[in-house]
């Protein structure tokens, strides 16, 4: 059992109560959530400071156009935020901003974490012309019953990390089915517990019931086999990486868009990665061809070696992929394998030190 | 008049004799003067092993030449960007033909003006376009891709081609390529090449191509499809303009934008190893962005979205050449290359300049003169009074 608010009114209504309480008390001075920008329908993420600015936010809108721990990372890297910050964001997205706090690429100081138990998001190619606004009653009608919510992208479909692990408050949202009266918010934290001292609401202690939080988990985990099965990711052994991969373009937008990628220049932007005329010709003499520009298959690679203890499942890097390669389901895979080997899952607990940091001469003996 | 049939060189065309098709004899031909010695290595689209896409090889074996595509249903990568990551540290030993779309040979040239490609040891190679499939459809089914592409190509069908494909009015000759590839209207029996250079004459007088005096039949086509295009590329920029004018007009257009900057990674012209917008200037403090966000209510994040793209707009418009490769790429279906391609044709016209005709014409901005563009001047001692009054 944790504390727990509640607050009349439906769970996005008392999101946008919560982060308007907040902004007026002037305990924090900024939230960042999801708004809408545009007149065609756009949602963008704002660093909201006035109150009157939230009646546009949507923070549950189901749409990821960055990884919001991508962007507290931008917020945070400098100096660390000098006044509290609220901001709202989903599991995956969290886990990511942990994993950047210990690469000191961000810092949780003075950020209060709101989160939920999410129900996935739409493919960002479904951001225009208002084609999610028609499925959110369907949306959310899912969510309430705790269901597969169909057209979502594969990686959130496949998600078993759908509730948060470090957030200060977490939003009840799936299998609750009182969520168009009532929005339930556990706080997990002192933190979460002290910022909303004040509001007014129900004070209450409860959990999330595990045995809901359990058949969605092992939905997912079945979607997930399926889905692997689909795309061929079961034996995914270096023919098949480079099958998959053989269509890149080369535009390195999955390591933009990856929240885990946060170097300032990637090594295969840099000067070192460009060729002299006679690498081409020493490699011509010995096949007879060569592909230019080279190094596609040897990028993504190393991108899966530098990455992979640490990837969330966010599938940011799919839904941004020019040649539709399920880089998704490709990092994920190598990503559990990995991450189960180390005893490692990213994002649990920011003292959980990173599996390179803890080398230890006797491990893996096995595979030397 | 078509500008680009503008013949210099004392040859008109030569026909090339292709009996199974023109991609095959473009082929032939390739193989043929690599053979001779024409050139020692040919940079070409191919088909990768995978079968469902397509990237540049450089090919010196007659043998894996005939596996190639020379016009392949898309473009997964600018082809300058092939030769610029060959030829940019400076020219090789080895002499190189690259078979290119025109856009991509109007780029390569603009990348050798900006010190970017060295064109000393290649020889260029053109091939009237038909346009290609966006990059989105052929990557649901490369199978119905190509079946699209080849009926669409056959009969120089836009429809299905990509955006800026449609109004694209230089698919044919550029002016600046060594030898080009004159397909539109070809009639079974052979291919008819045209040198565009000395280079491009040696190649055929090597080769003893036929000559052939007249190539009215094939000039009459280019000029027609490109009045039509033209016609139809003024028509579609005027609407276009209505929508994107003005600061709001852009930020509209630009409102699903998500930062990933990929209109630039792909961007042949964009060759700055590291863009300003992505670099530690752009990055602020806690402080800077709350300030910013107070002043206005709130920040939209990641900021300066639409910084990015106009100061991309003024790096870049002036050598745009309406690829289409940024719209390609991008992840939110924006019409990146529509936008560009106005913003490209406006500022061009207004320097009498156009991106890839010539590799003697300067750049713009290496031809500043003092007294132009007087009339988009204000004077700077005015502004200043009357704001004093």
């Amino acid at each position: 059992m944790s504390k727990a608010l509640r607050i009349n009114g439906g769970a996005e209504e008392g999101l946008k109560e919560l982060l308007k309480f907040l902004l007026e008390s002037g305990k924090v001075k900024g939230a960042l959530t999801l708004t809408k920008t545009g007149a065609n329908g756009a949602v963008a993420y704002s660093l909201v400071a006035s109150p009157a600015q939230l009646d546009h936010a949507l923070p549950l809108f189901p749409l990821m156009p960055a990884n919001t721990g991508q962007l507290l990372s931008l917020l945070t890297l400098k100096e660390g935020a000098t006044e509290p910050v609220a901001v709202v964001l989903r599991p995956c997205e969290l886990r990511a901003f942990v994993e950047l706090v210990k690469r000191n690429q961000g810092s949780l100081e003075n950020v209060l974490t709101i989160s939920s138990t999410c129900g996935g998001v739409y493919p960002l190619e479904m951001a225009l012309n208002g084609s999610i606004e028609e499925k959110l009653p369907k949306y959310w009608e899912a969510v309430k019953q705790g269901e597969m919510i169909p057209d979502i992208r594969p990686a959130c479909k496949a998600c078993e990390y759908f509730a948060p692990y470090t957030a200060d408050i977490t939003i009840s949202l799936l299998g609750n089915k009182g969520i168009d009266k009532e929005t339930v918010m556990l706080l997990n934290t002192e933190k979460g517990e002290s910022f909303v001292q004040g509001i007014s609401g129900q004070f209450t202690e409860e959990e999330l019931d595990s045995e809901t939080m359990e058949r969605i988990r092992s939905r997912r985990e079945a979607e997930k086999q399926k889905l692997f099965d689909e795309i061929e990711m079961r034996n995914l052994g270096i023919d098949e990486l480079t099958k998959a991969f053989s269509r890149c373009i080369g535009c390195h937008n999955c390591s933009k868009a990856c929240p885990i990628c946060y170097c300032h220049v990637c090594f295969f932007d840099t000067e070192a990665s460009e060729h002299e005329p006679l690498h081409y010709e020493t490699e011509l003499e010995k096949t007879g061809n060569v592909q230019v520009l080279p190094d596609a298959i040897f990028y993504q690679l190393v991108r899966l070696f530098h990455v992979s203890a640490s990837c969330v499942g966010c599938g940011l890097c799919a839904d941004v992929c020019p040649a539709n390669i399920p880089l998704w389901a490709i990092s994920l895979r190598v990503g559990e394998t990995v991450q189960k080997a180390f005893g490692y899952l990213p994002g649990r607990d920011v003292e959980e030190g990173l599996p390179v940091t803890t080398f230890k001469p006797e491990e893996f003996a096995g595979i030397r | 008049m078509y500008e680009g049939v503008n013949m210099a060189s004392s040859q008109r065309g030569a026909i090339f004799a292709a009996k199974s098709g023109v991609e095959k004899g473009i082929l032939e031909f390739m193989k043929q003067a690599l053979s001779q010695g024409c050139f020692d290595a040919v940079l070409i689209p191919a088909r990768v092993p995978a079968g469902d896409s397509f990237a540049y090889f450089l090919i010196r074996n007659g043998a894996l030449l005939e596996g190639a595509s020379p016009l392949p249903p898309i473009m997964p990568v600018q082809g300058a960007k092939a030769i610029s990551s060959i030829t940019k540290r400076g020219k090789g030993n080895k002499r190189i033909a690259a078979v290119l779309r025109p856009c991509e040979a109007r780029a390569t040239i603009e990348l050798a003006k900006l010190g970017q490609a060295d064109l000393e040891n290649v020889v260029l190679v053109t091939v009237d376009c038909p346009g290609a499939l966006p990059l989105s459809k052929y990557f649901e089914s490369a199978e119905k891709g190509d079946e699209l592409f080849g009926d669409a190509s056959q009969d120089w069908n836009s429809e299905p081609m990509r955006p800026v494909c449609k109004v694209c009015d230089r698919f044919s000759t550029t002016g600046a390529e060594d030898l080009h590839i004159a397909t539109l209207g070809a009639r079974g029996e052979g291919i008819l090449i045209i040198p565009r250079s000395p280079k491009g004459e040696s190649i055929l007088n090597k080769l003893g191509t036929p000559p052939v005096e007249d190539i009215s039949s094939w000039e009459d086509q280019v000029n027609k499809l490109t009045g039509e295009r033209k016609k139809a590329r003024n028509k579609f920029h005027s609407a276009l303009r209505t929508d994107i004018e003005g600061t709001d007009g852009l930020l509209e257009v630009f409102s699903t934008c998500i930062n990933c900057h990929n209109c630039m990674r792909v961007c042949p012209i964009c060759y700055c190893r590291q863009c300003h917008f992505d670099s530690d200037k752009m990055k602020f403090t806690f402080e800077d962005y709350l300030t910013r966000a107070g002043a206005r209510g709130e920040l939209r994040l990641p900021a300066d979205m639409l910084l990015f793209h106009v100061g991309r707009m003024l790096h870049m418009s002036l050598s745009c050449v309406s690829c289409g490769m940024c719209e390609d790429a991008c992840p939110m279906n924006i019409p990146v290359a529509q936008i560009f391609s106005l913003v490209g044709d406006r500022n061009q016209e207004a320097f009498d300049y156009v991106s890839g005709r010539s590799i003697d014409e300067a750049l713009p901005l290496t031809t500043f003169e003092e007294e132009e563009f007087q009339e988009v001047e204000q004077s700077y001692a005015g502004t200043s009074a009357r704001q004093e009054d």
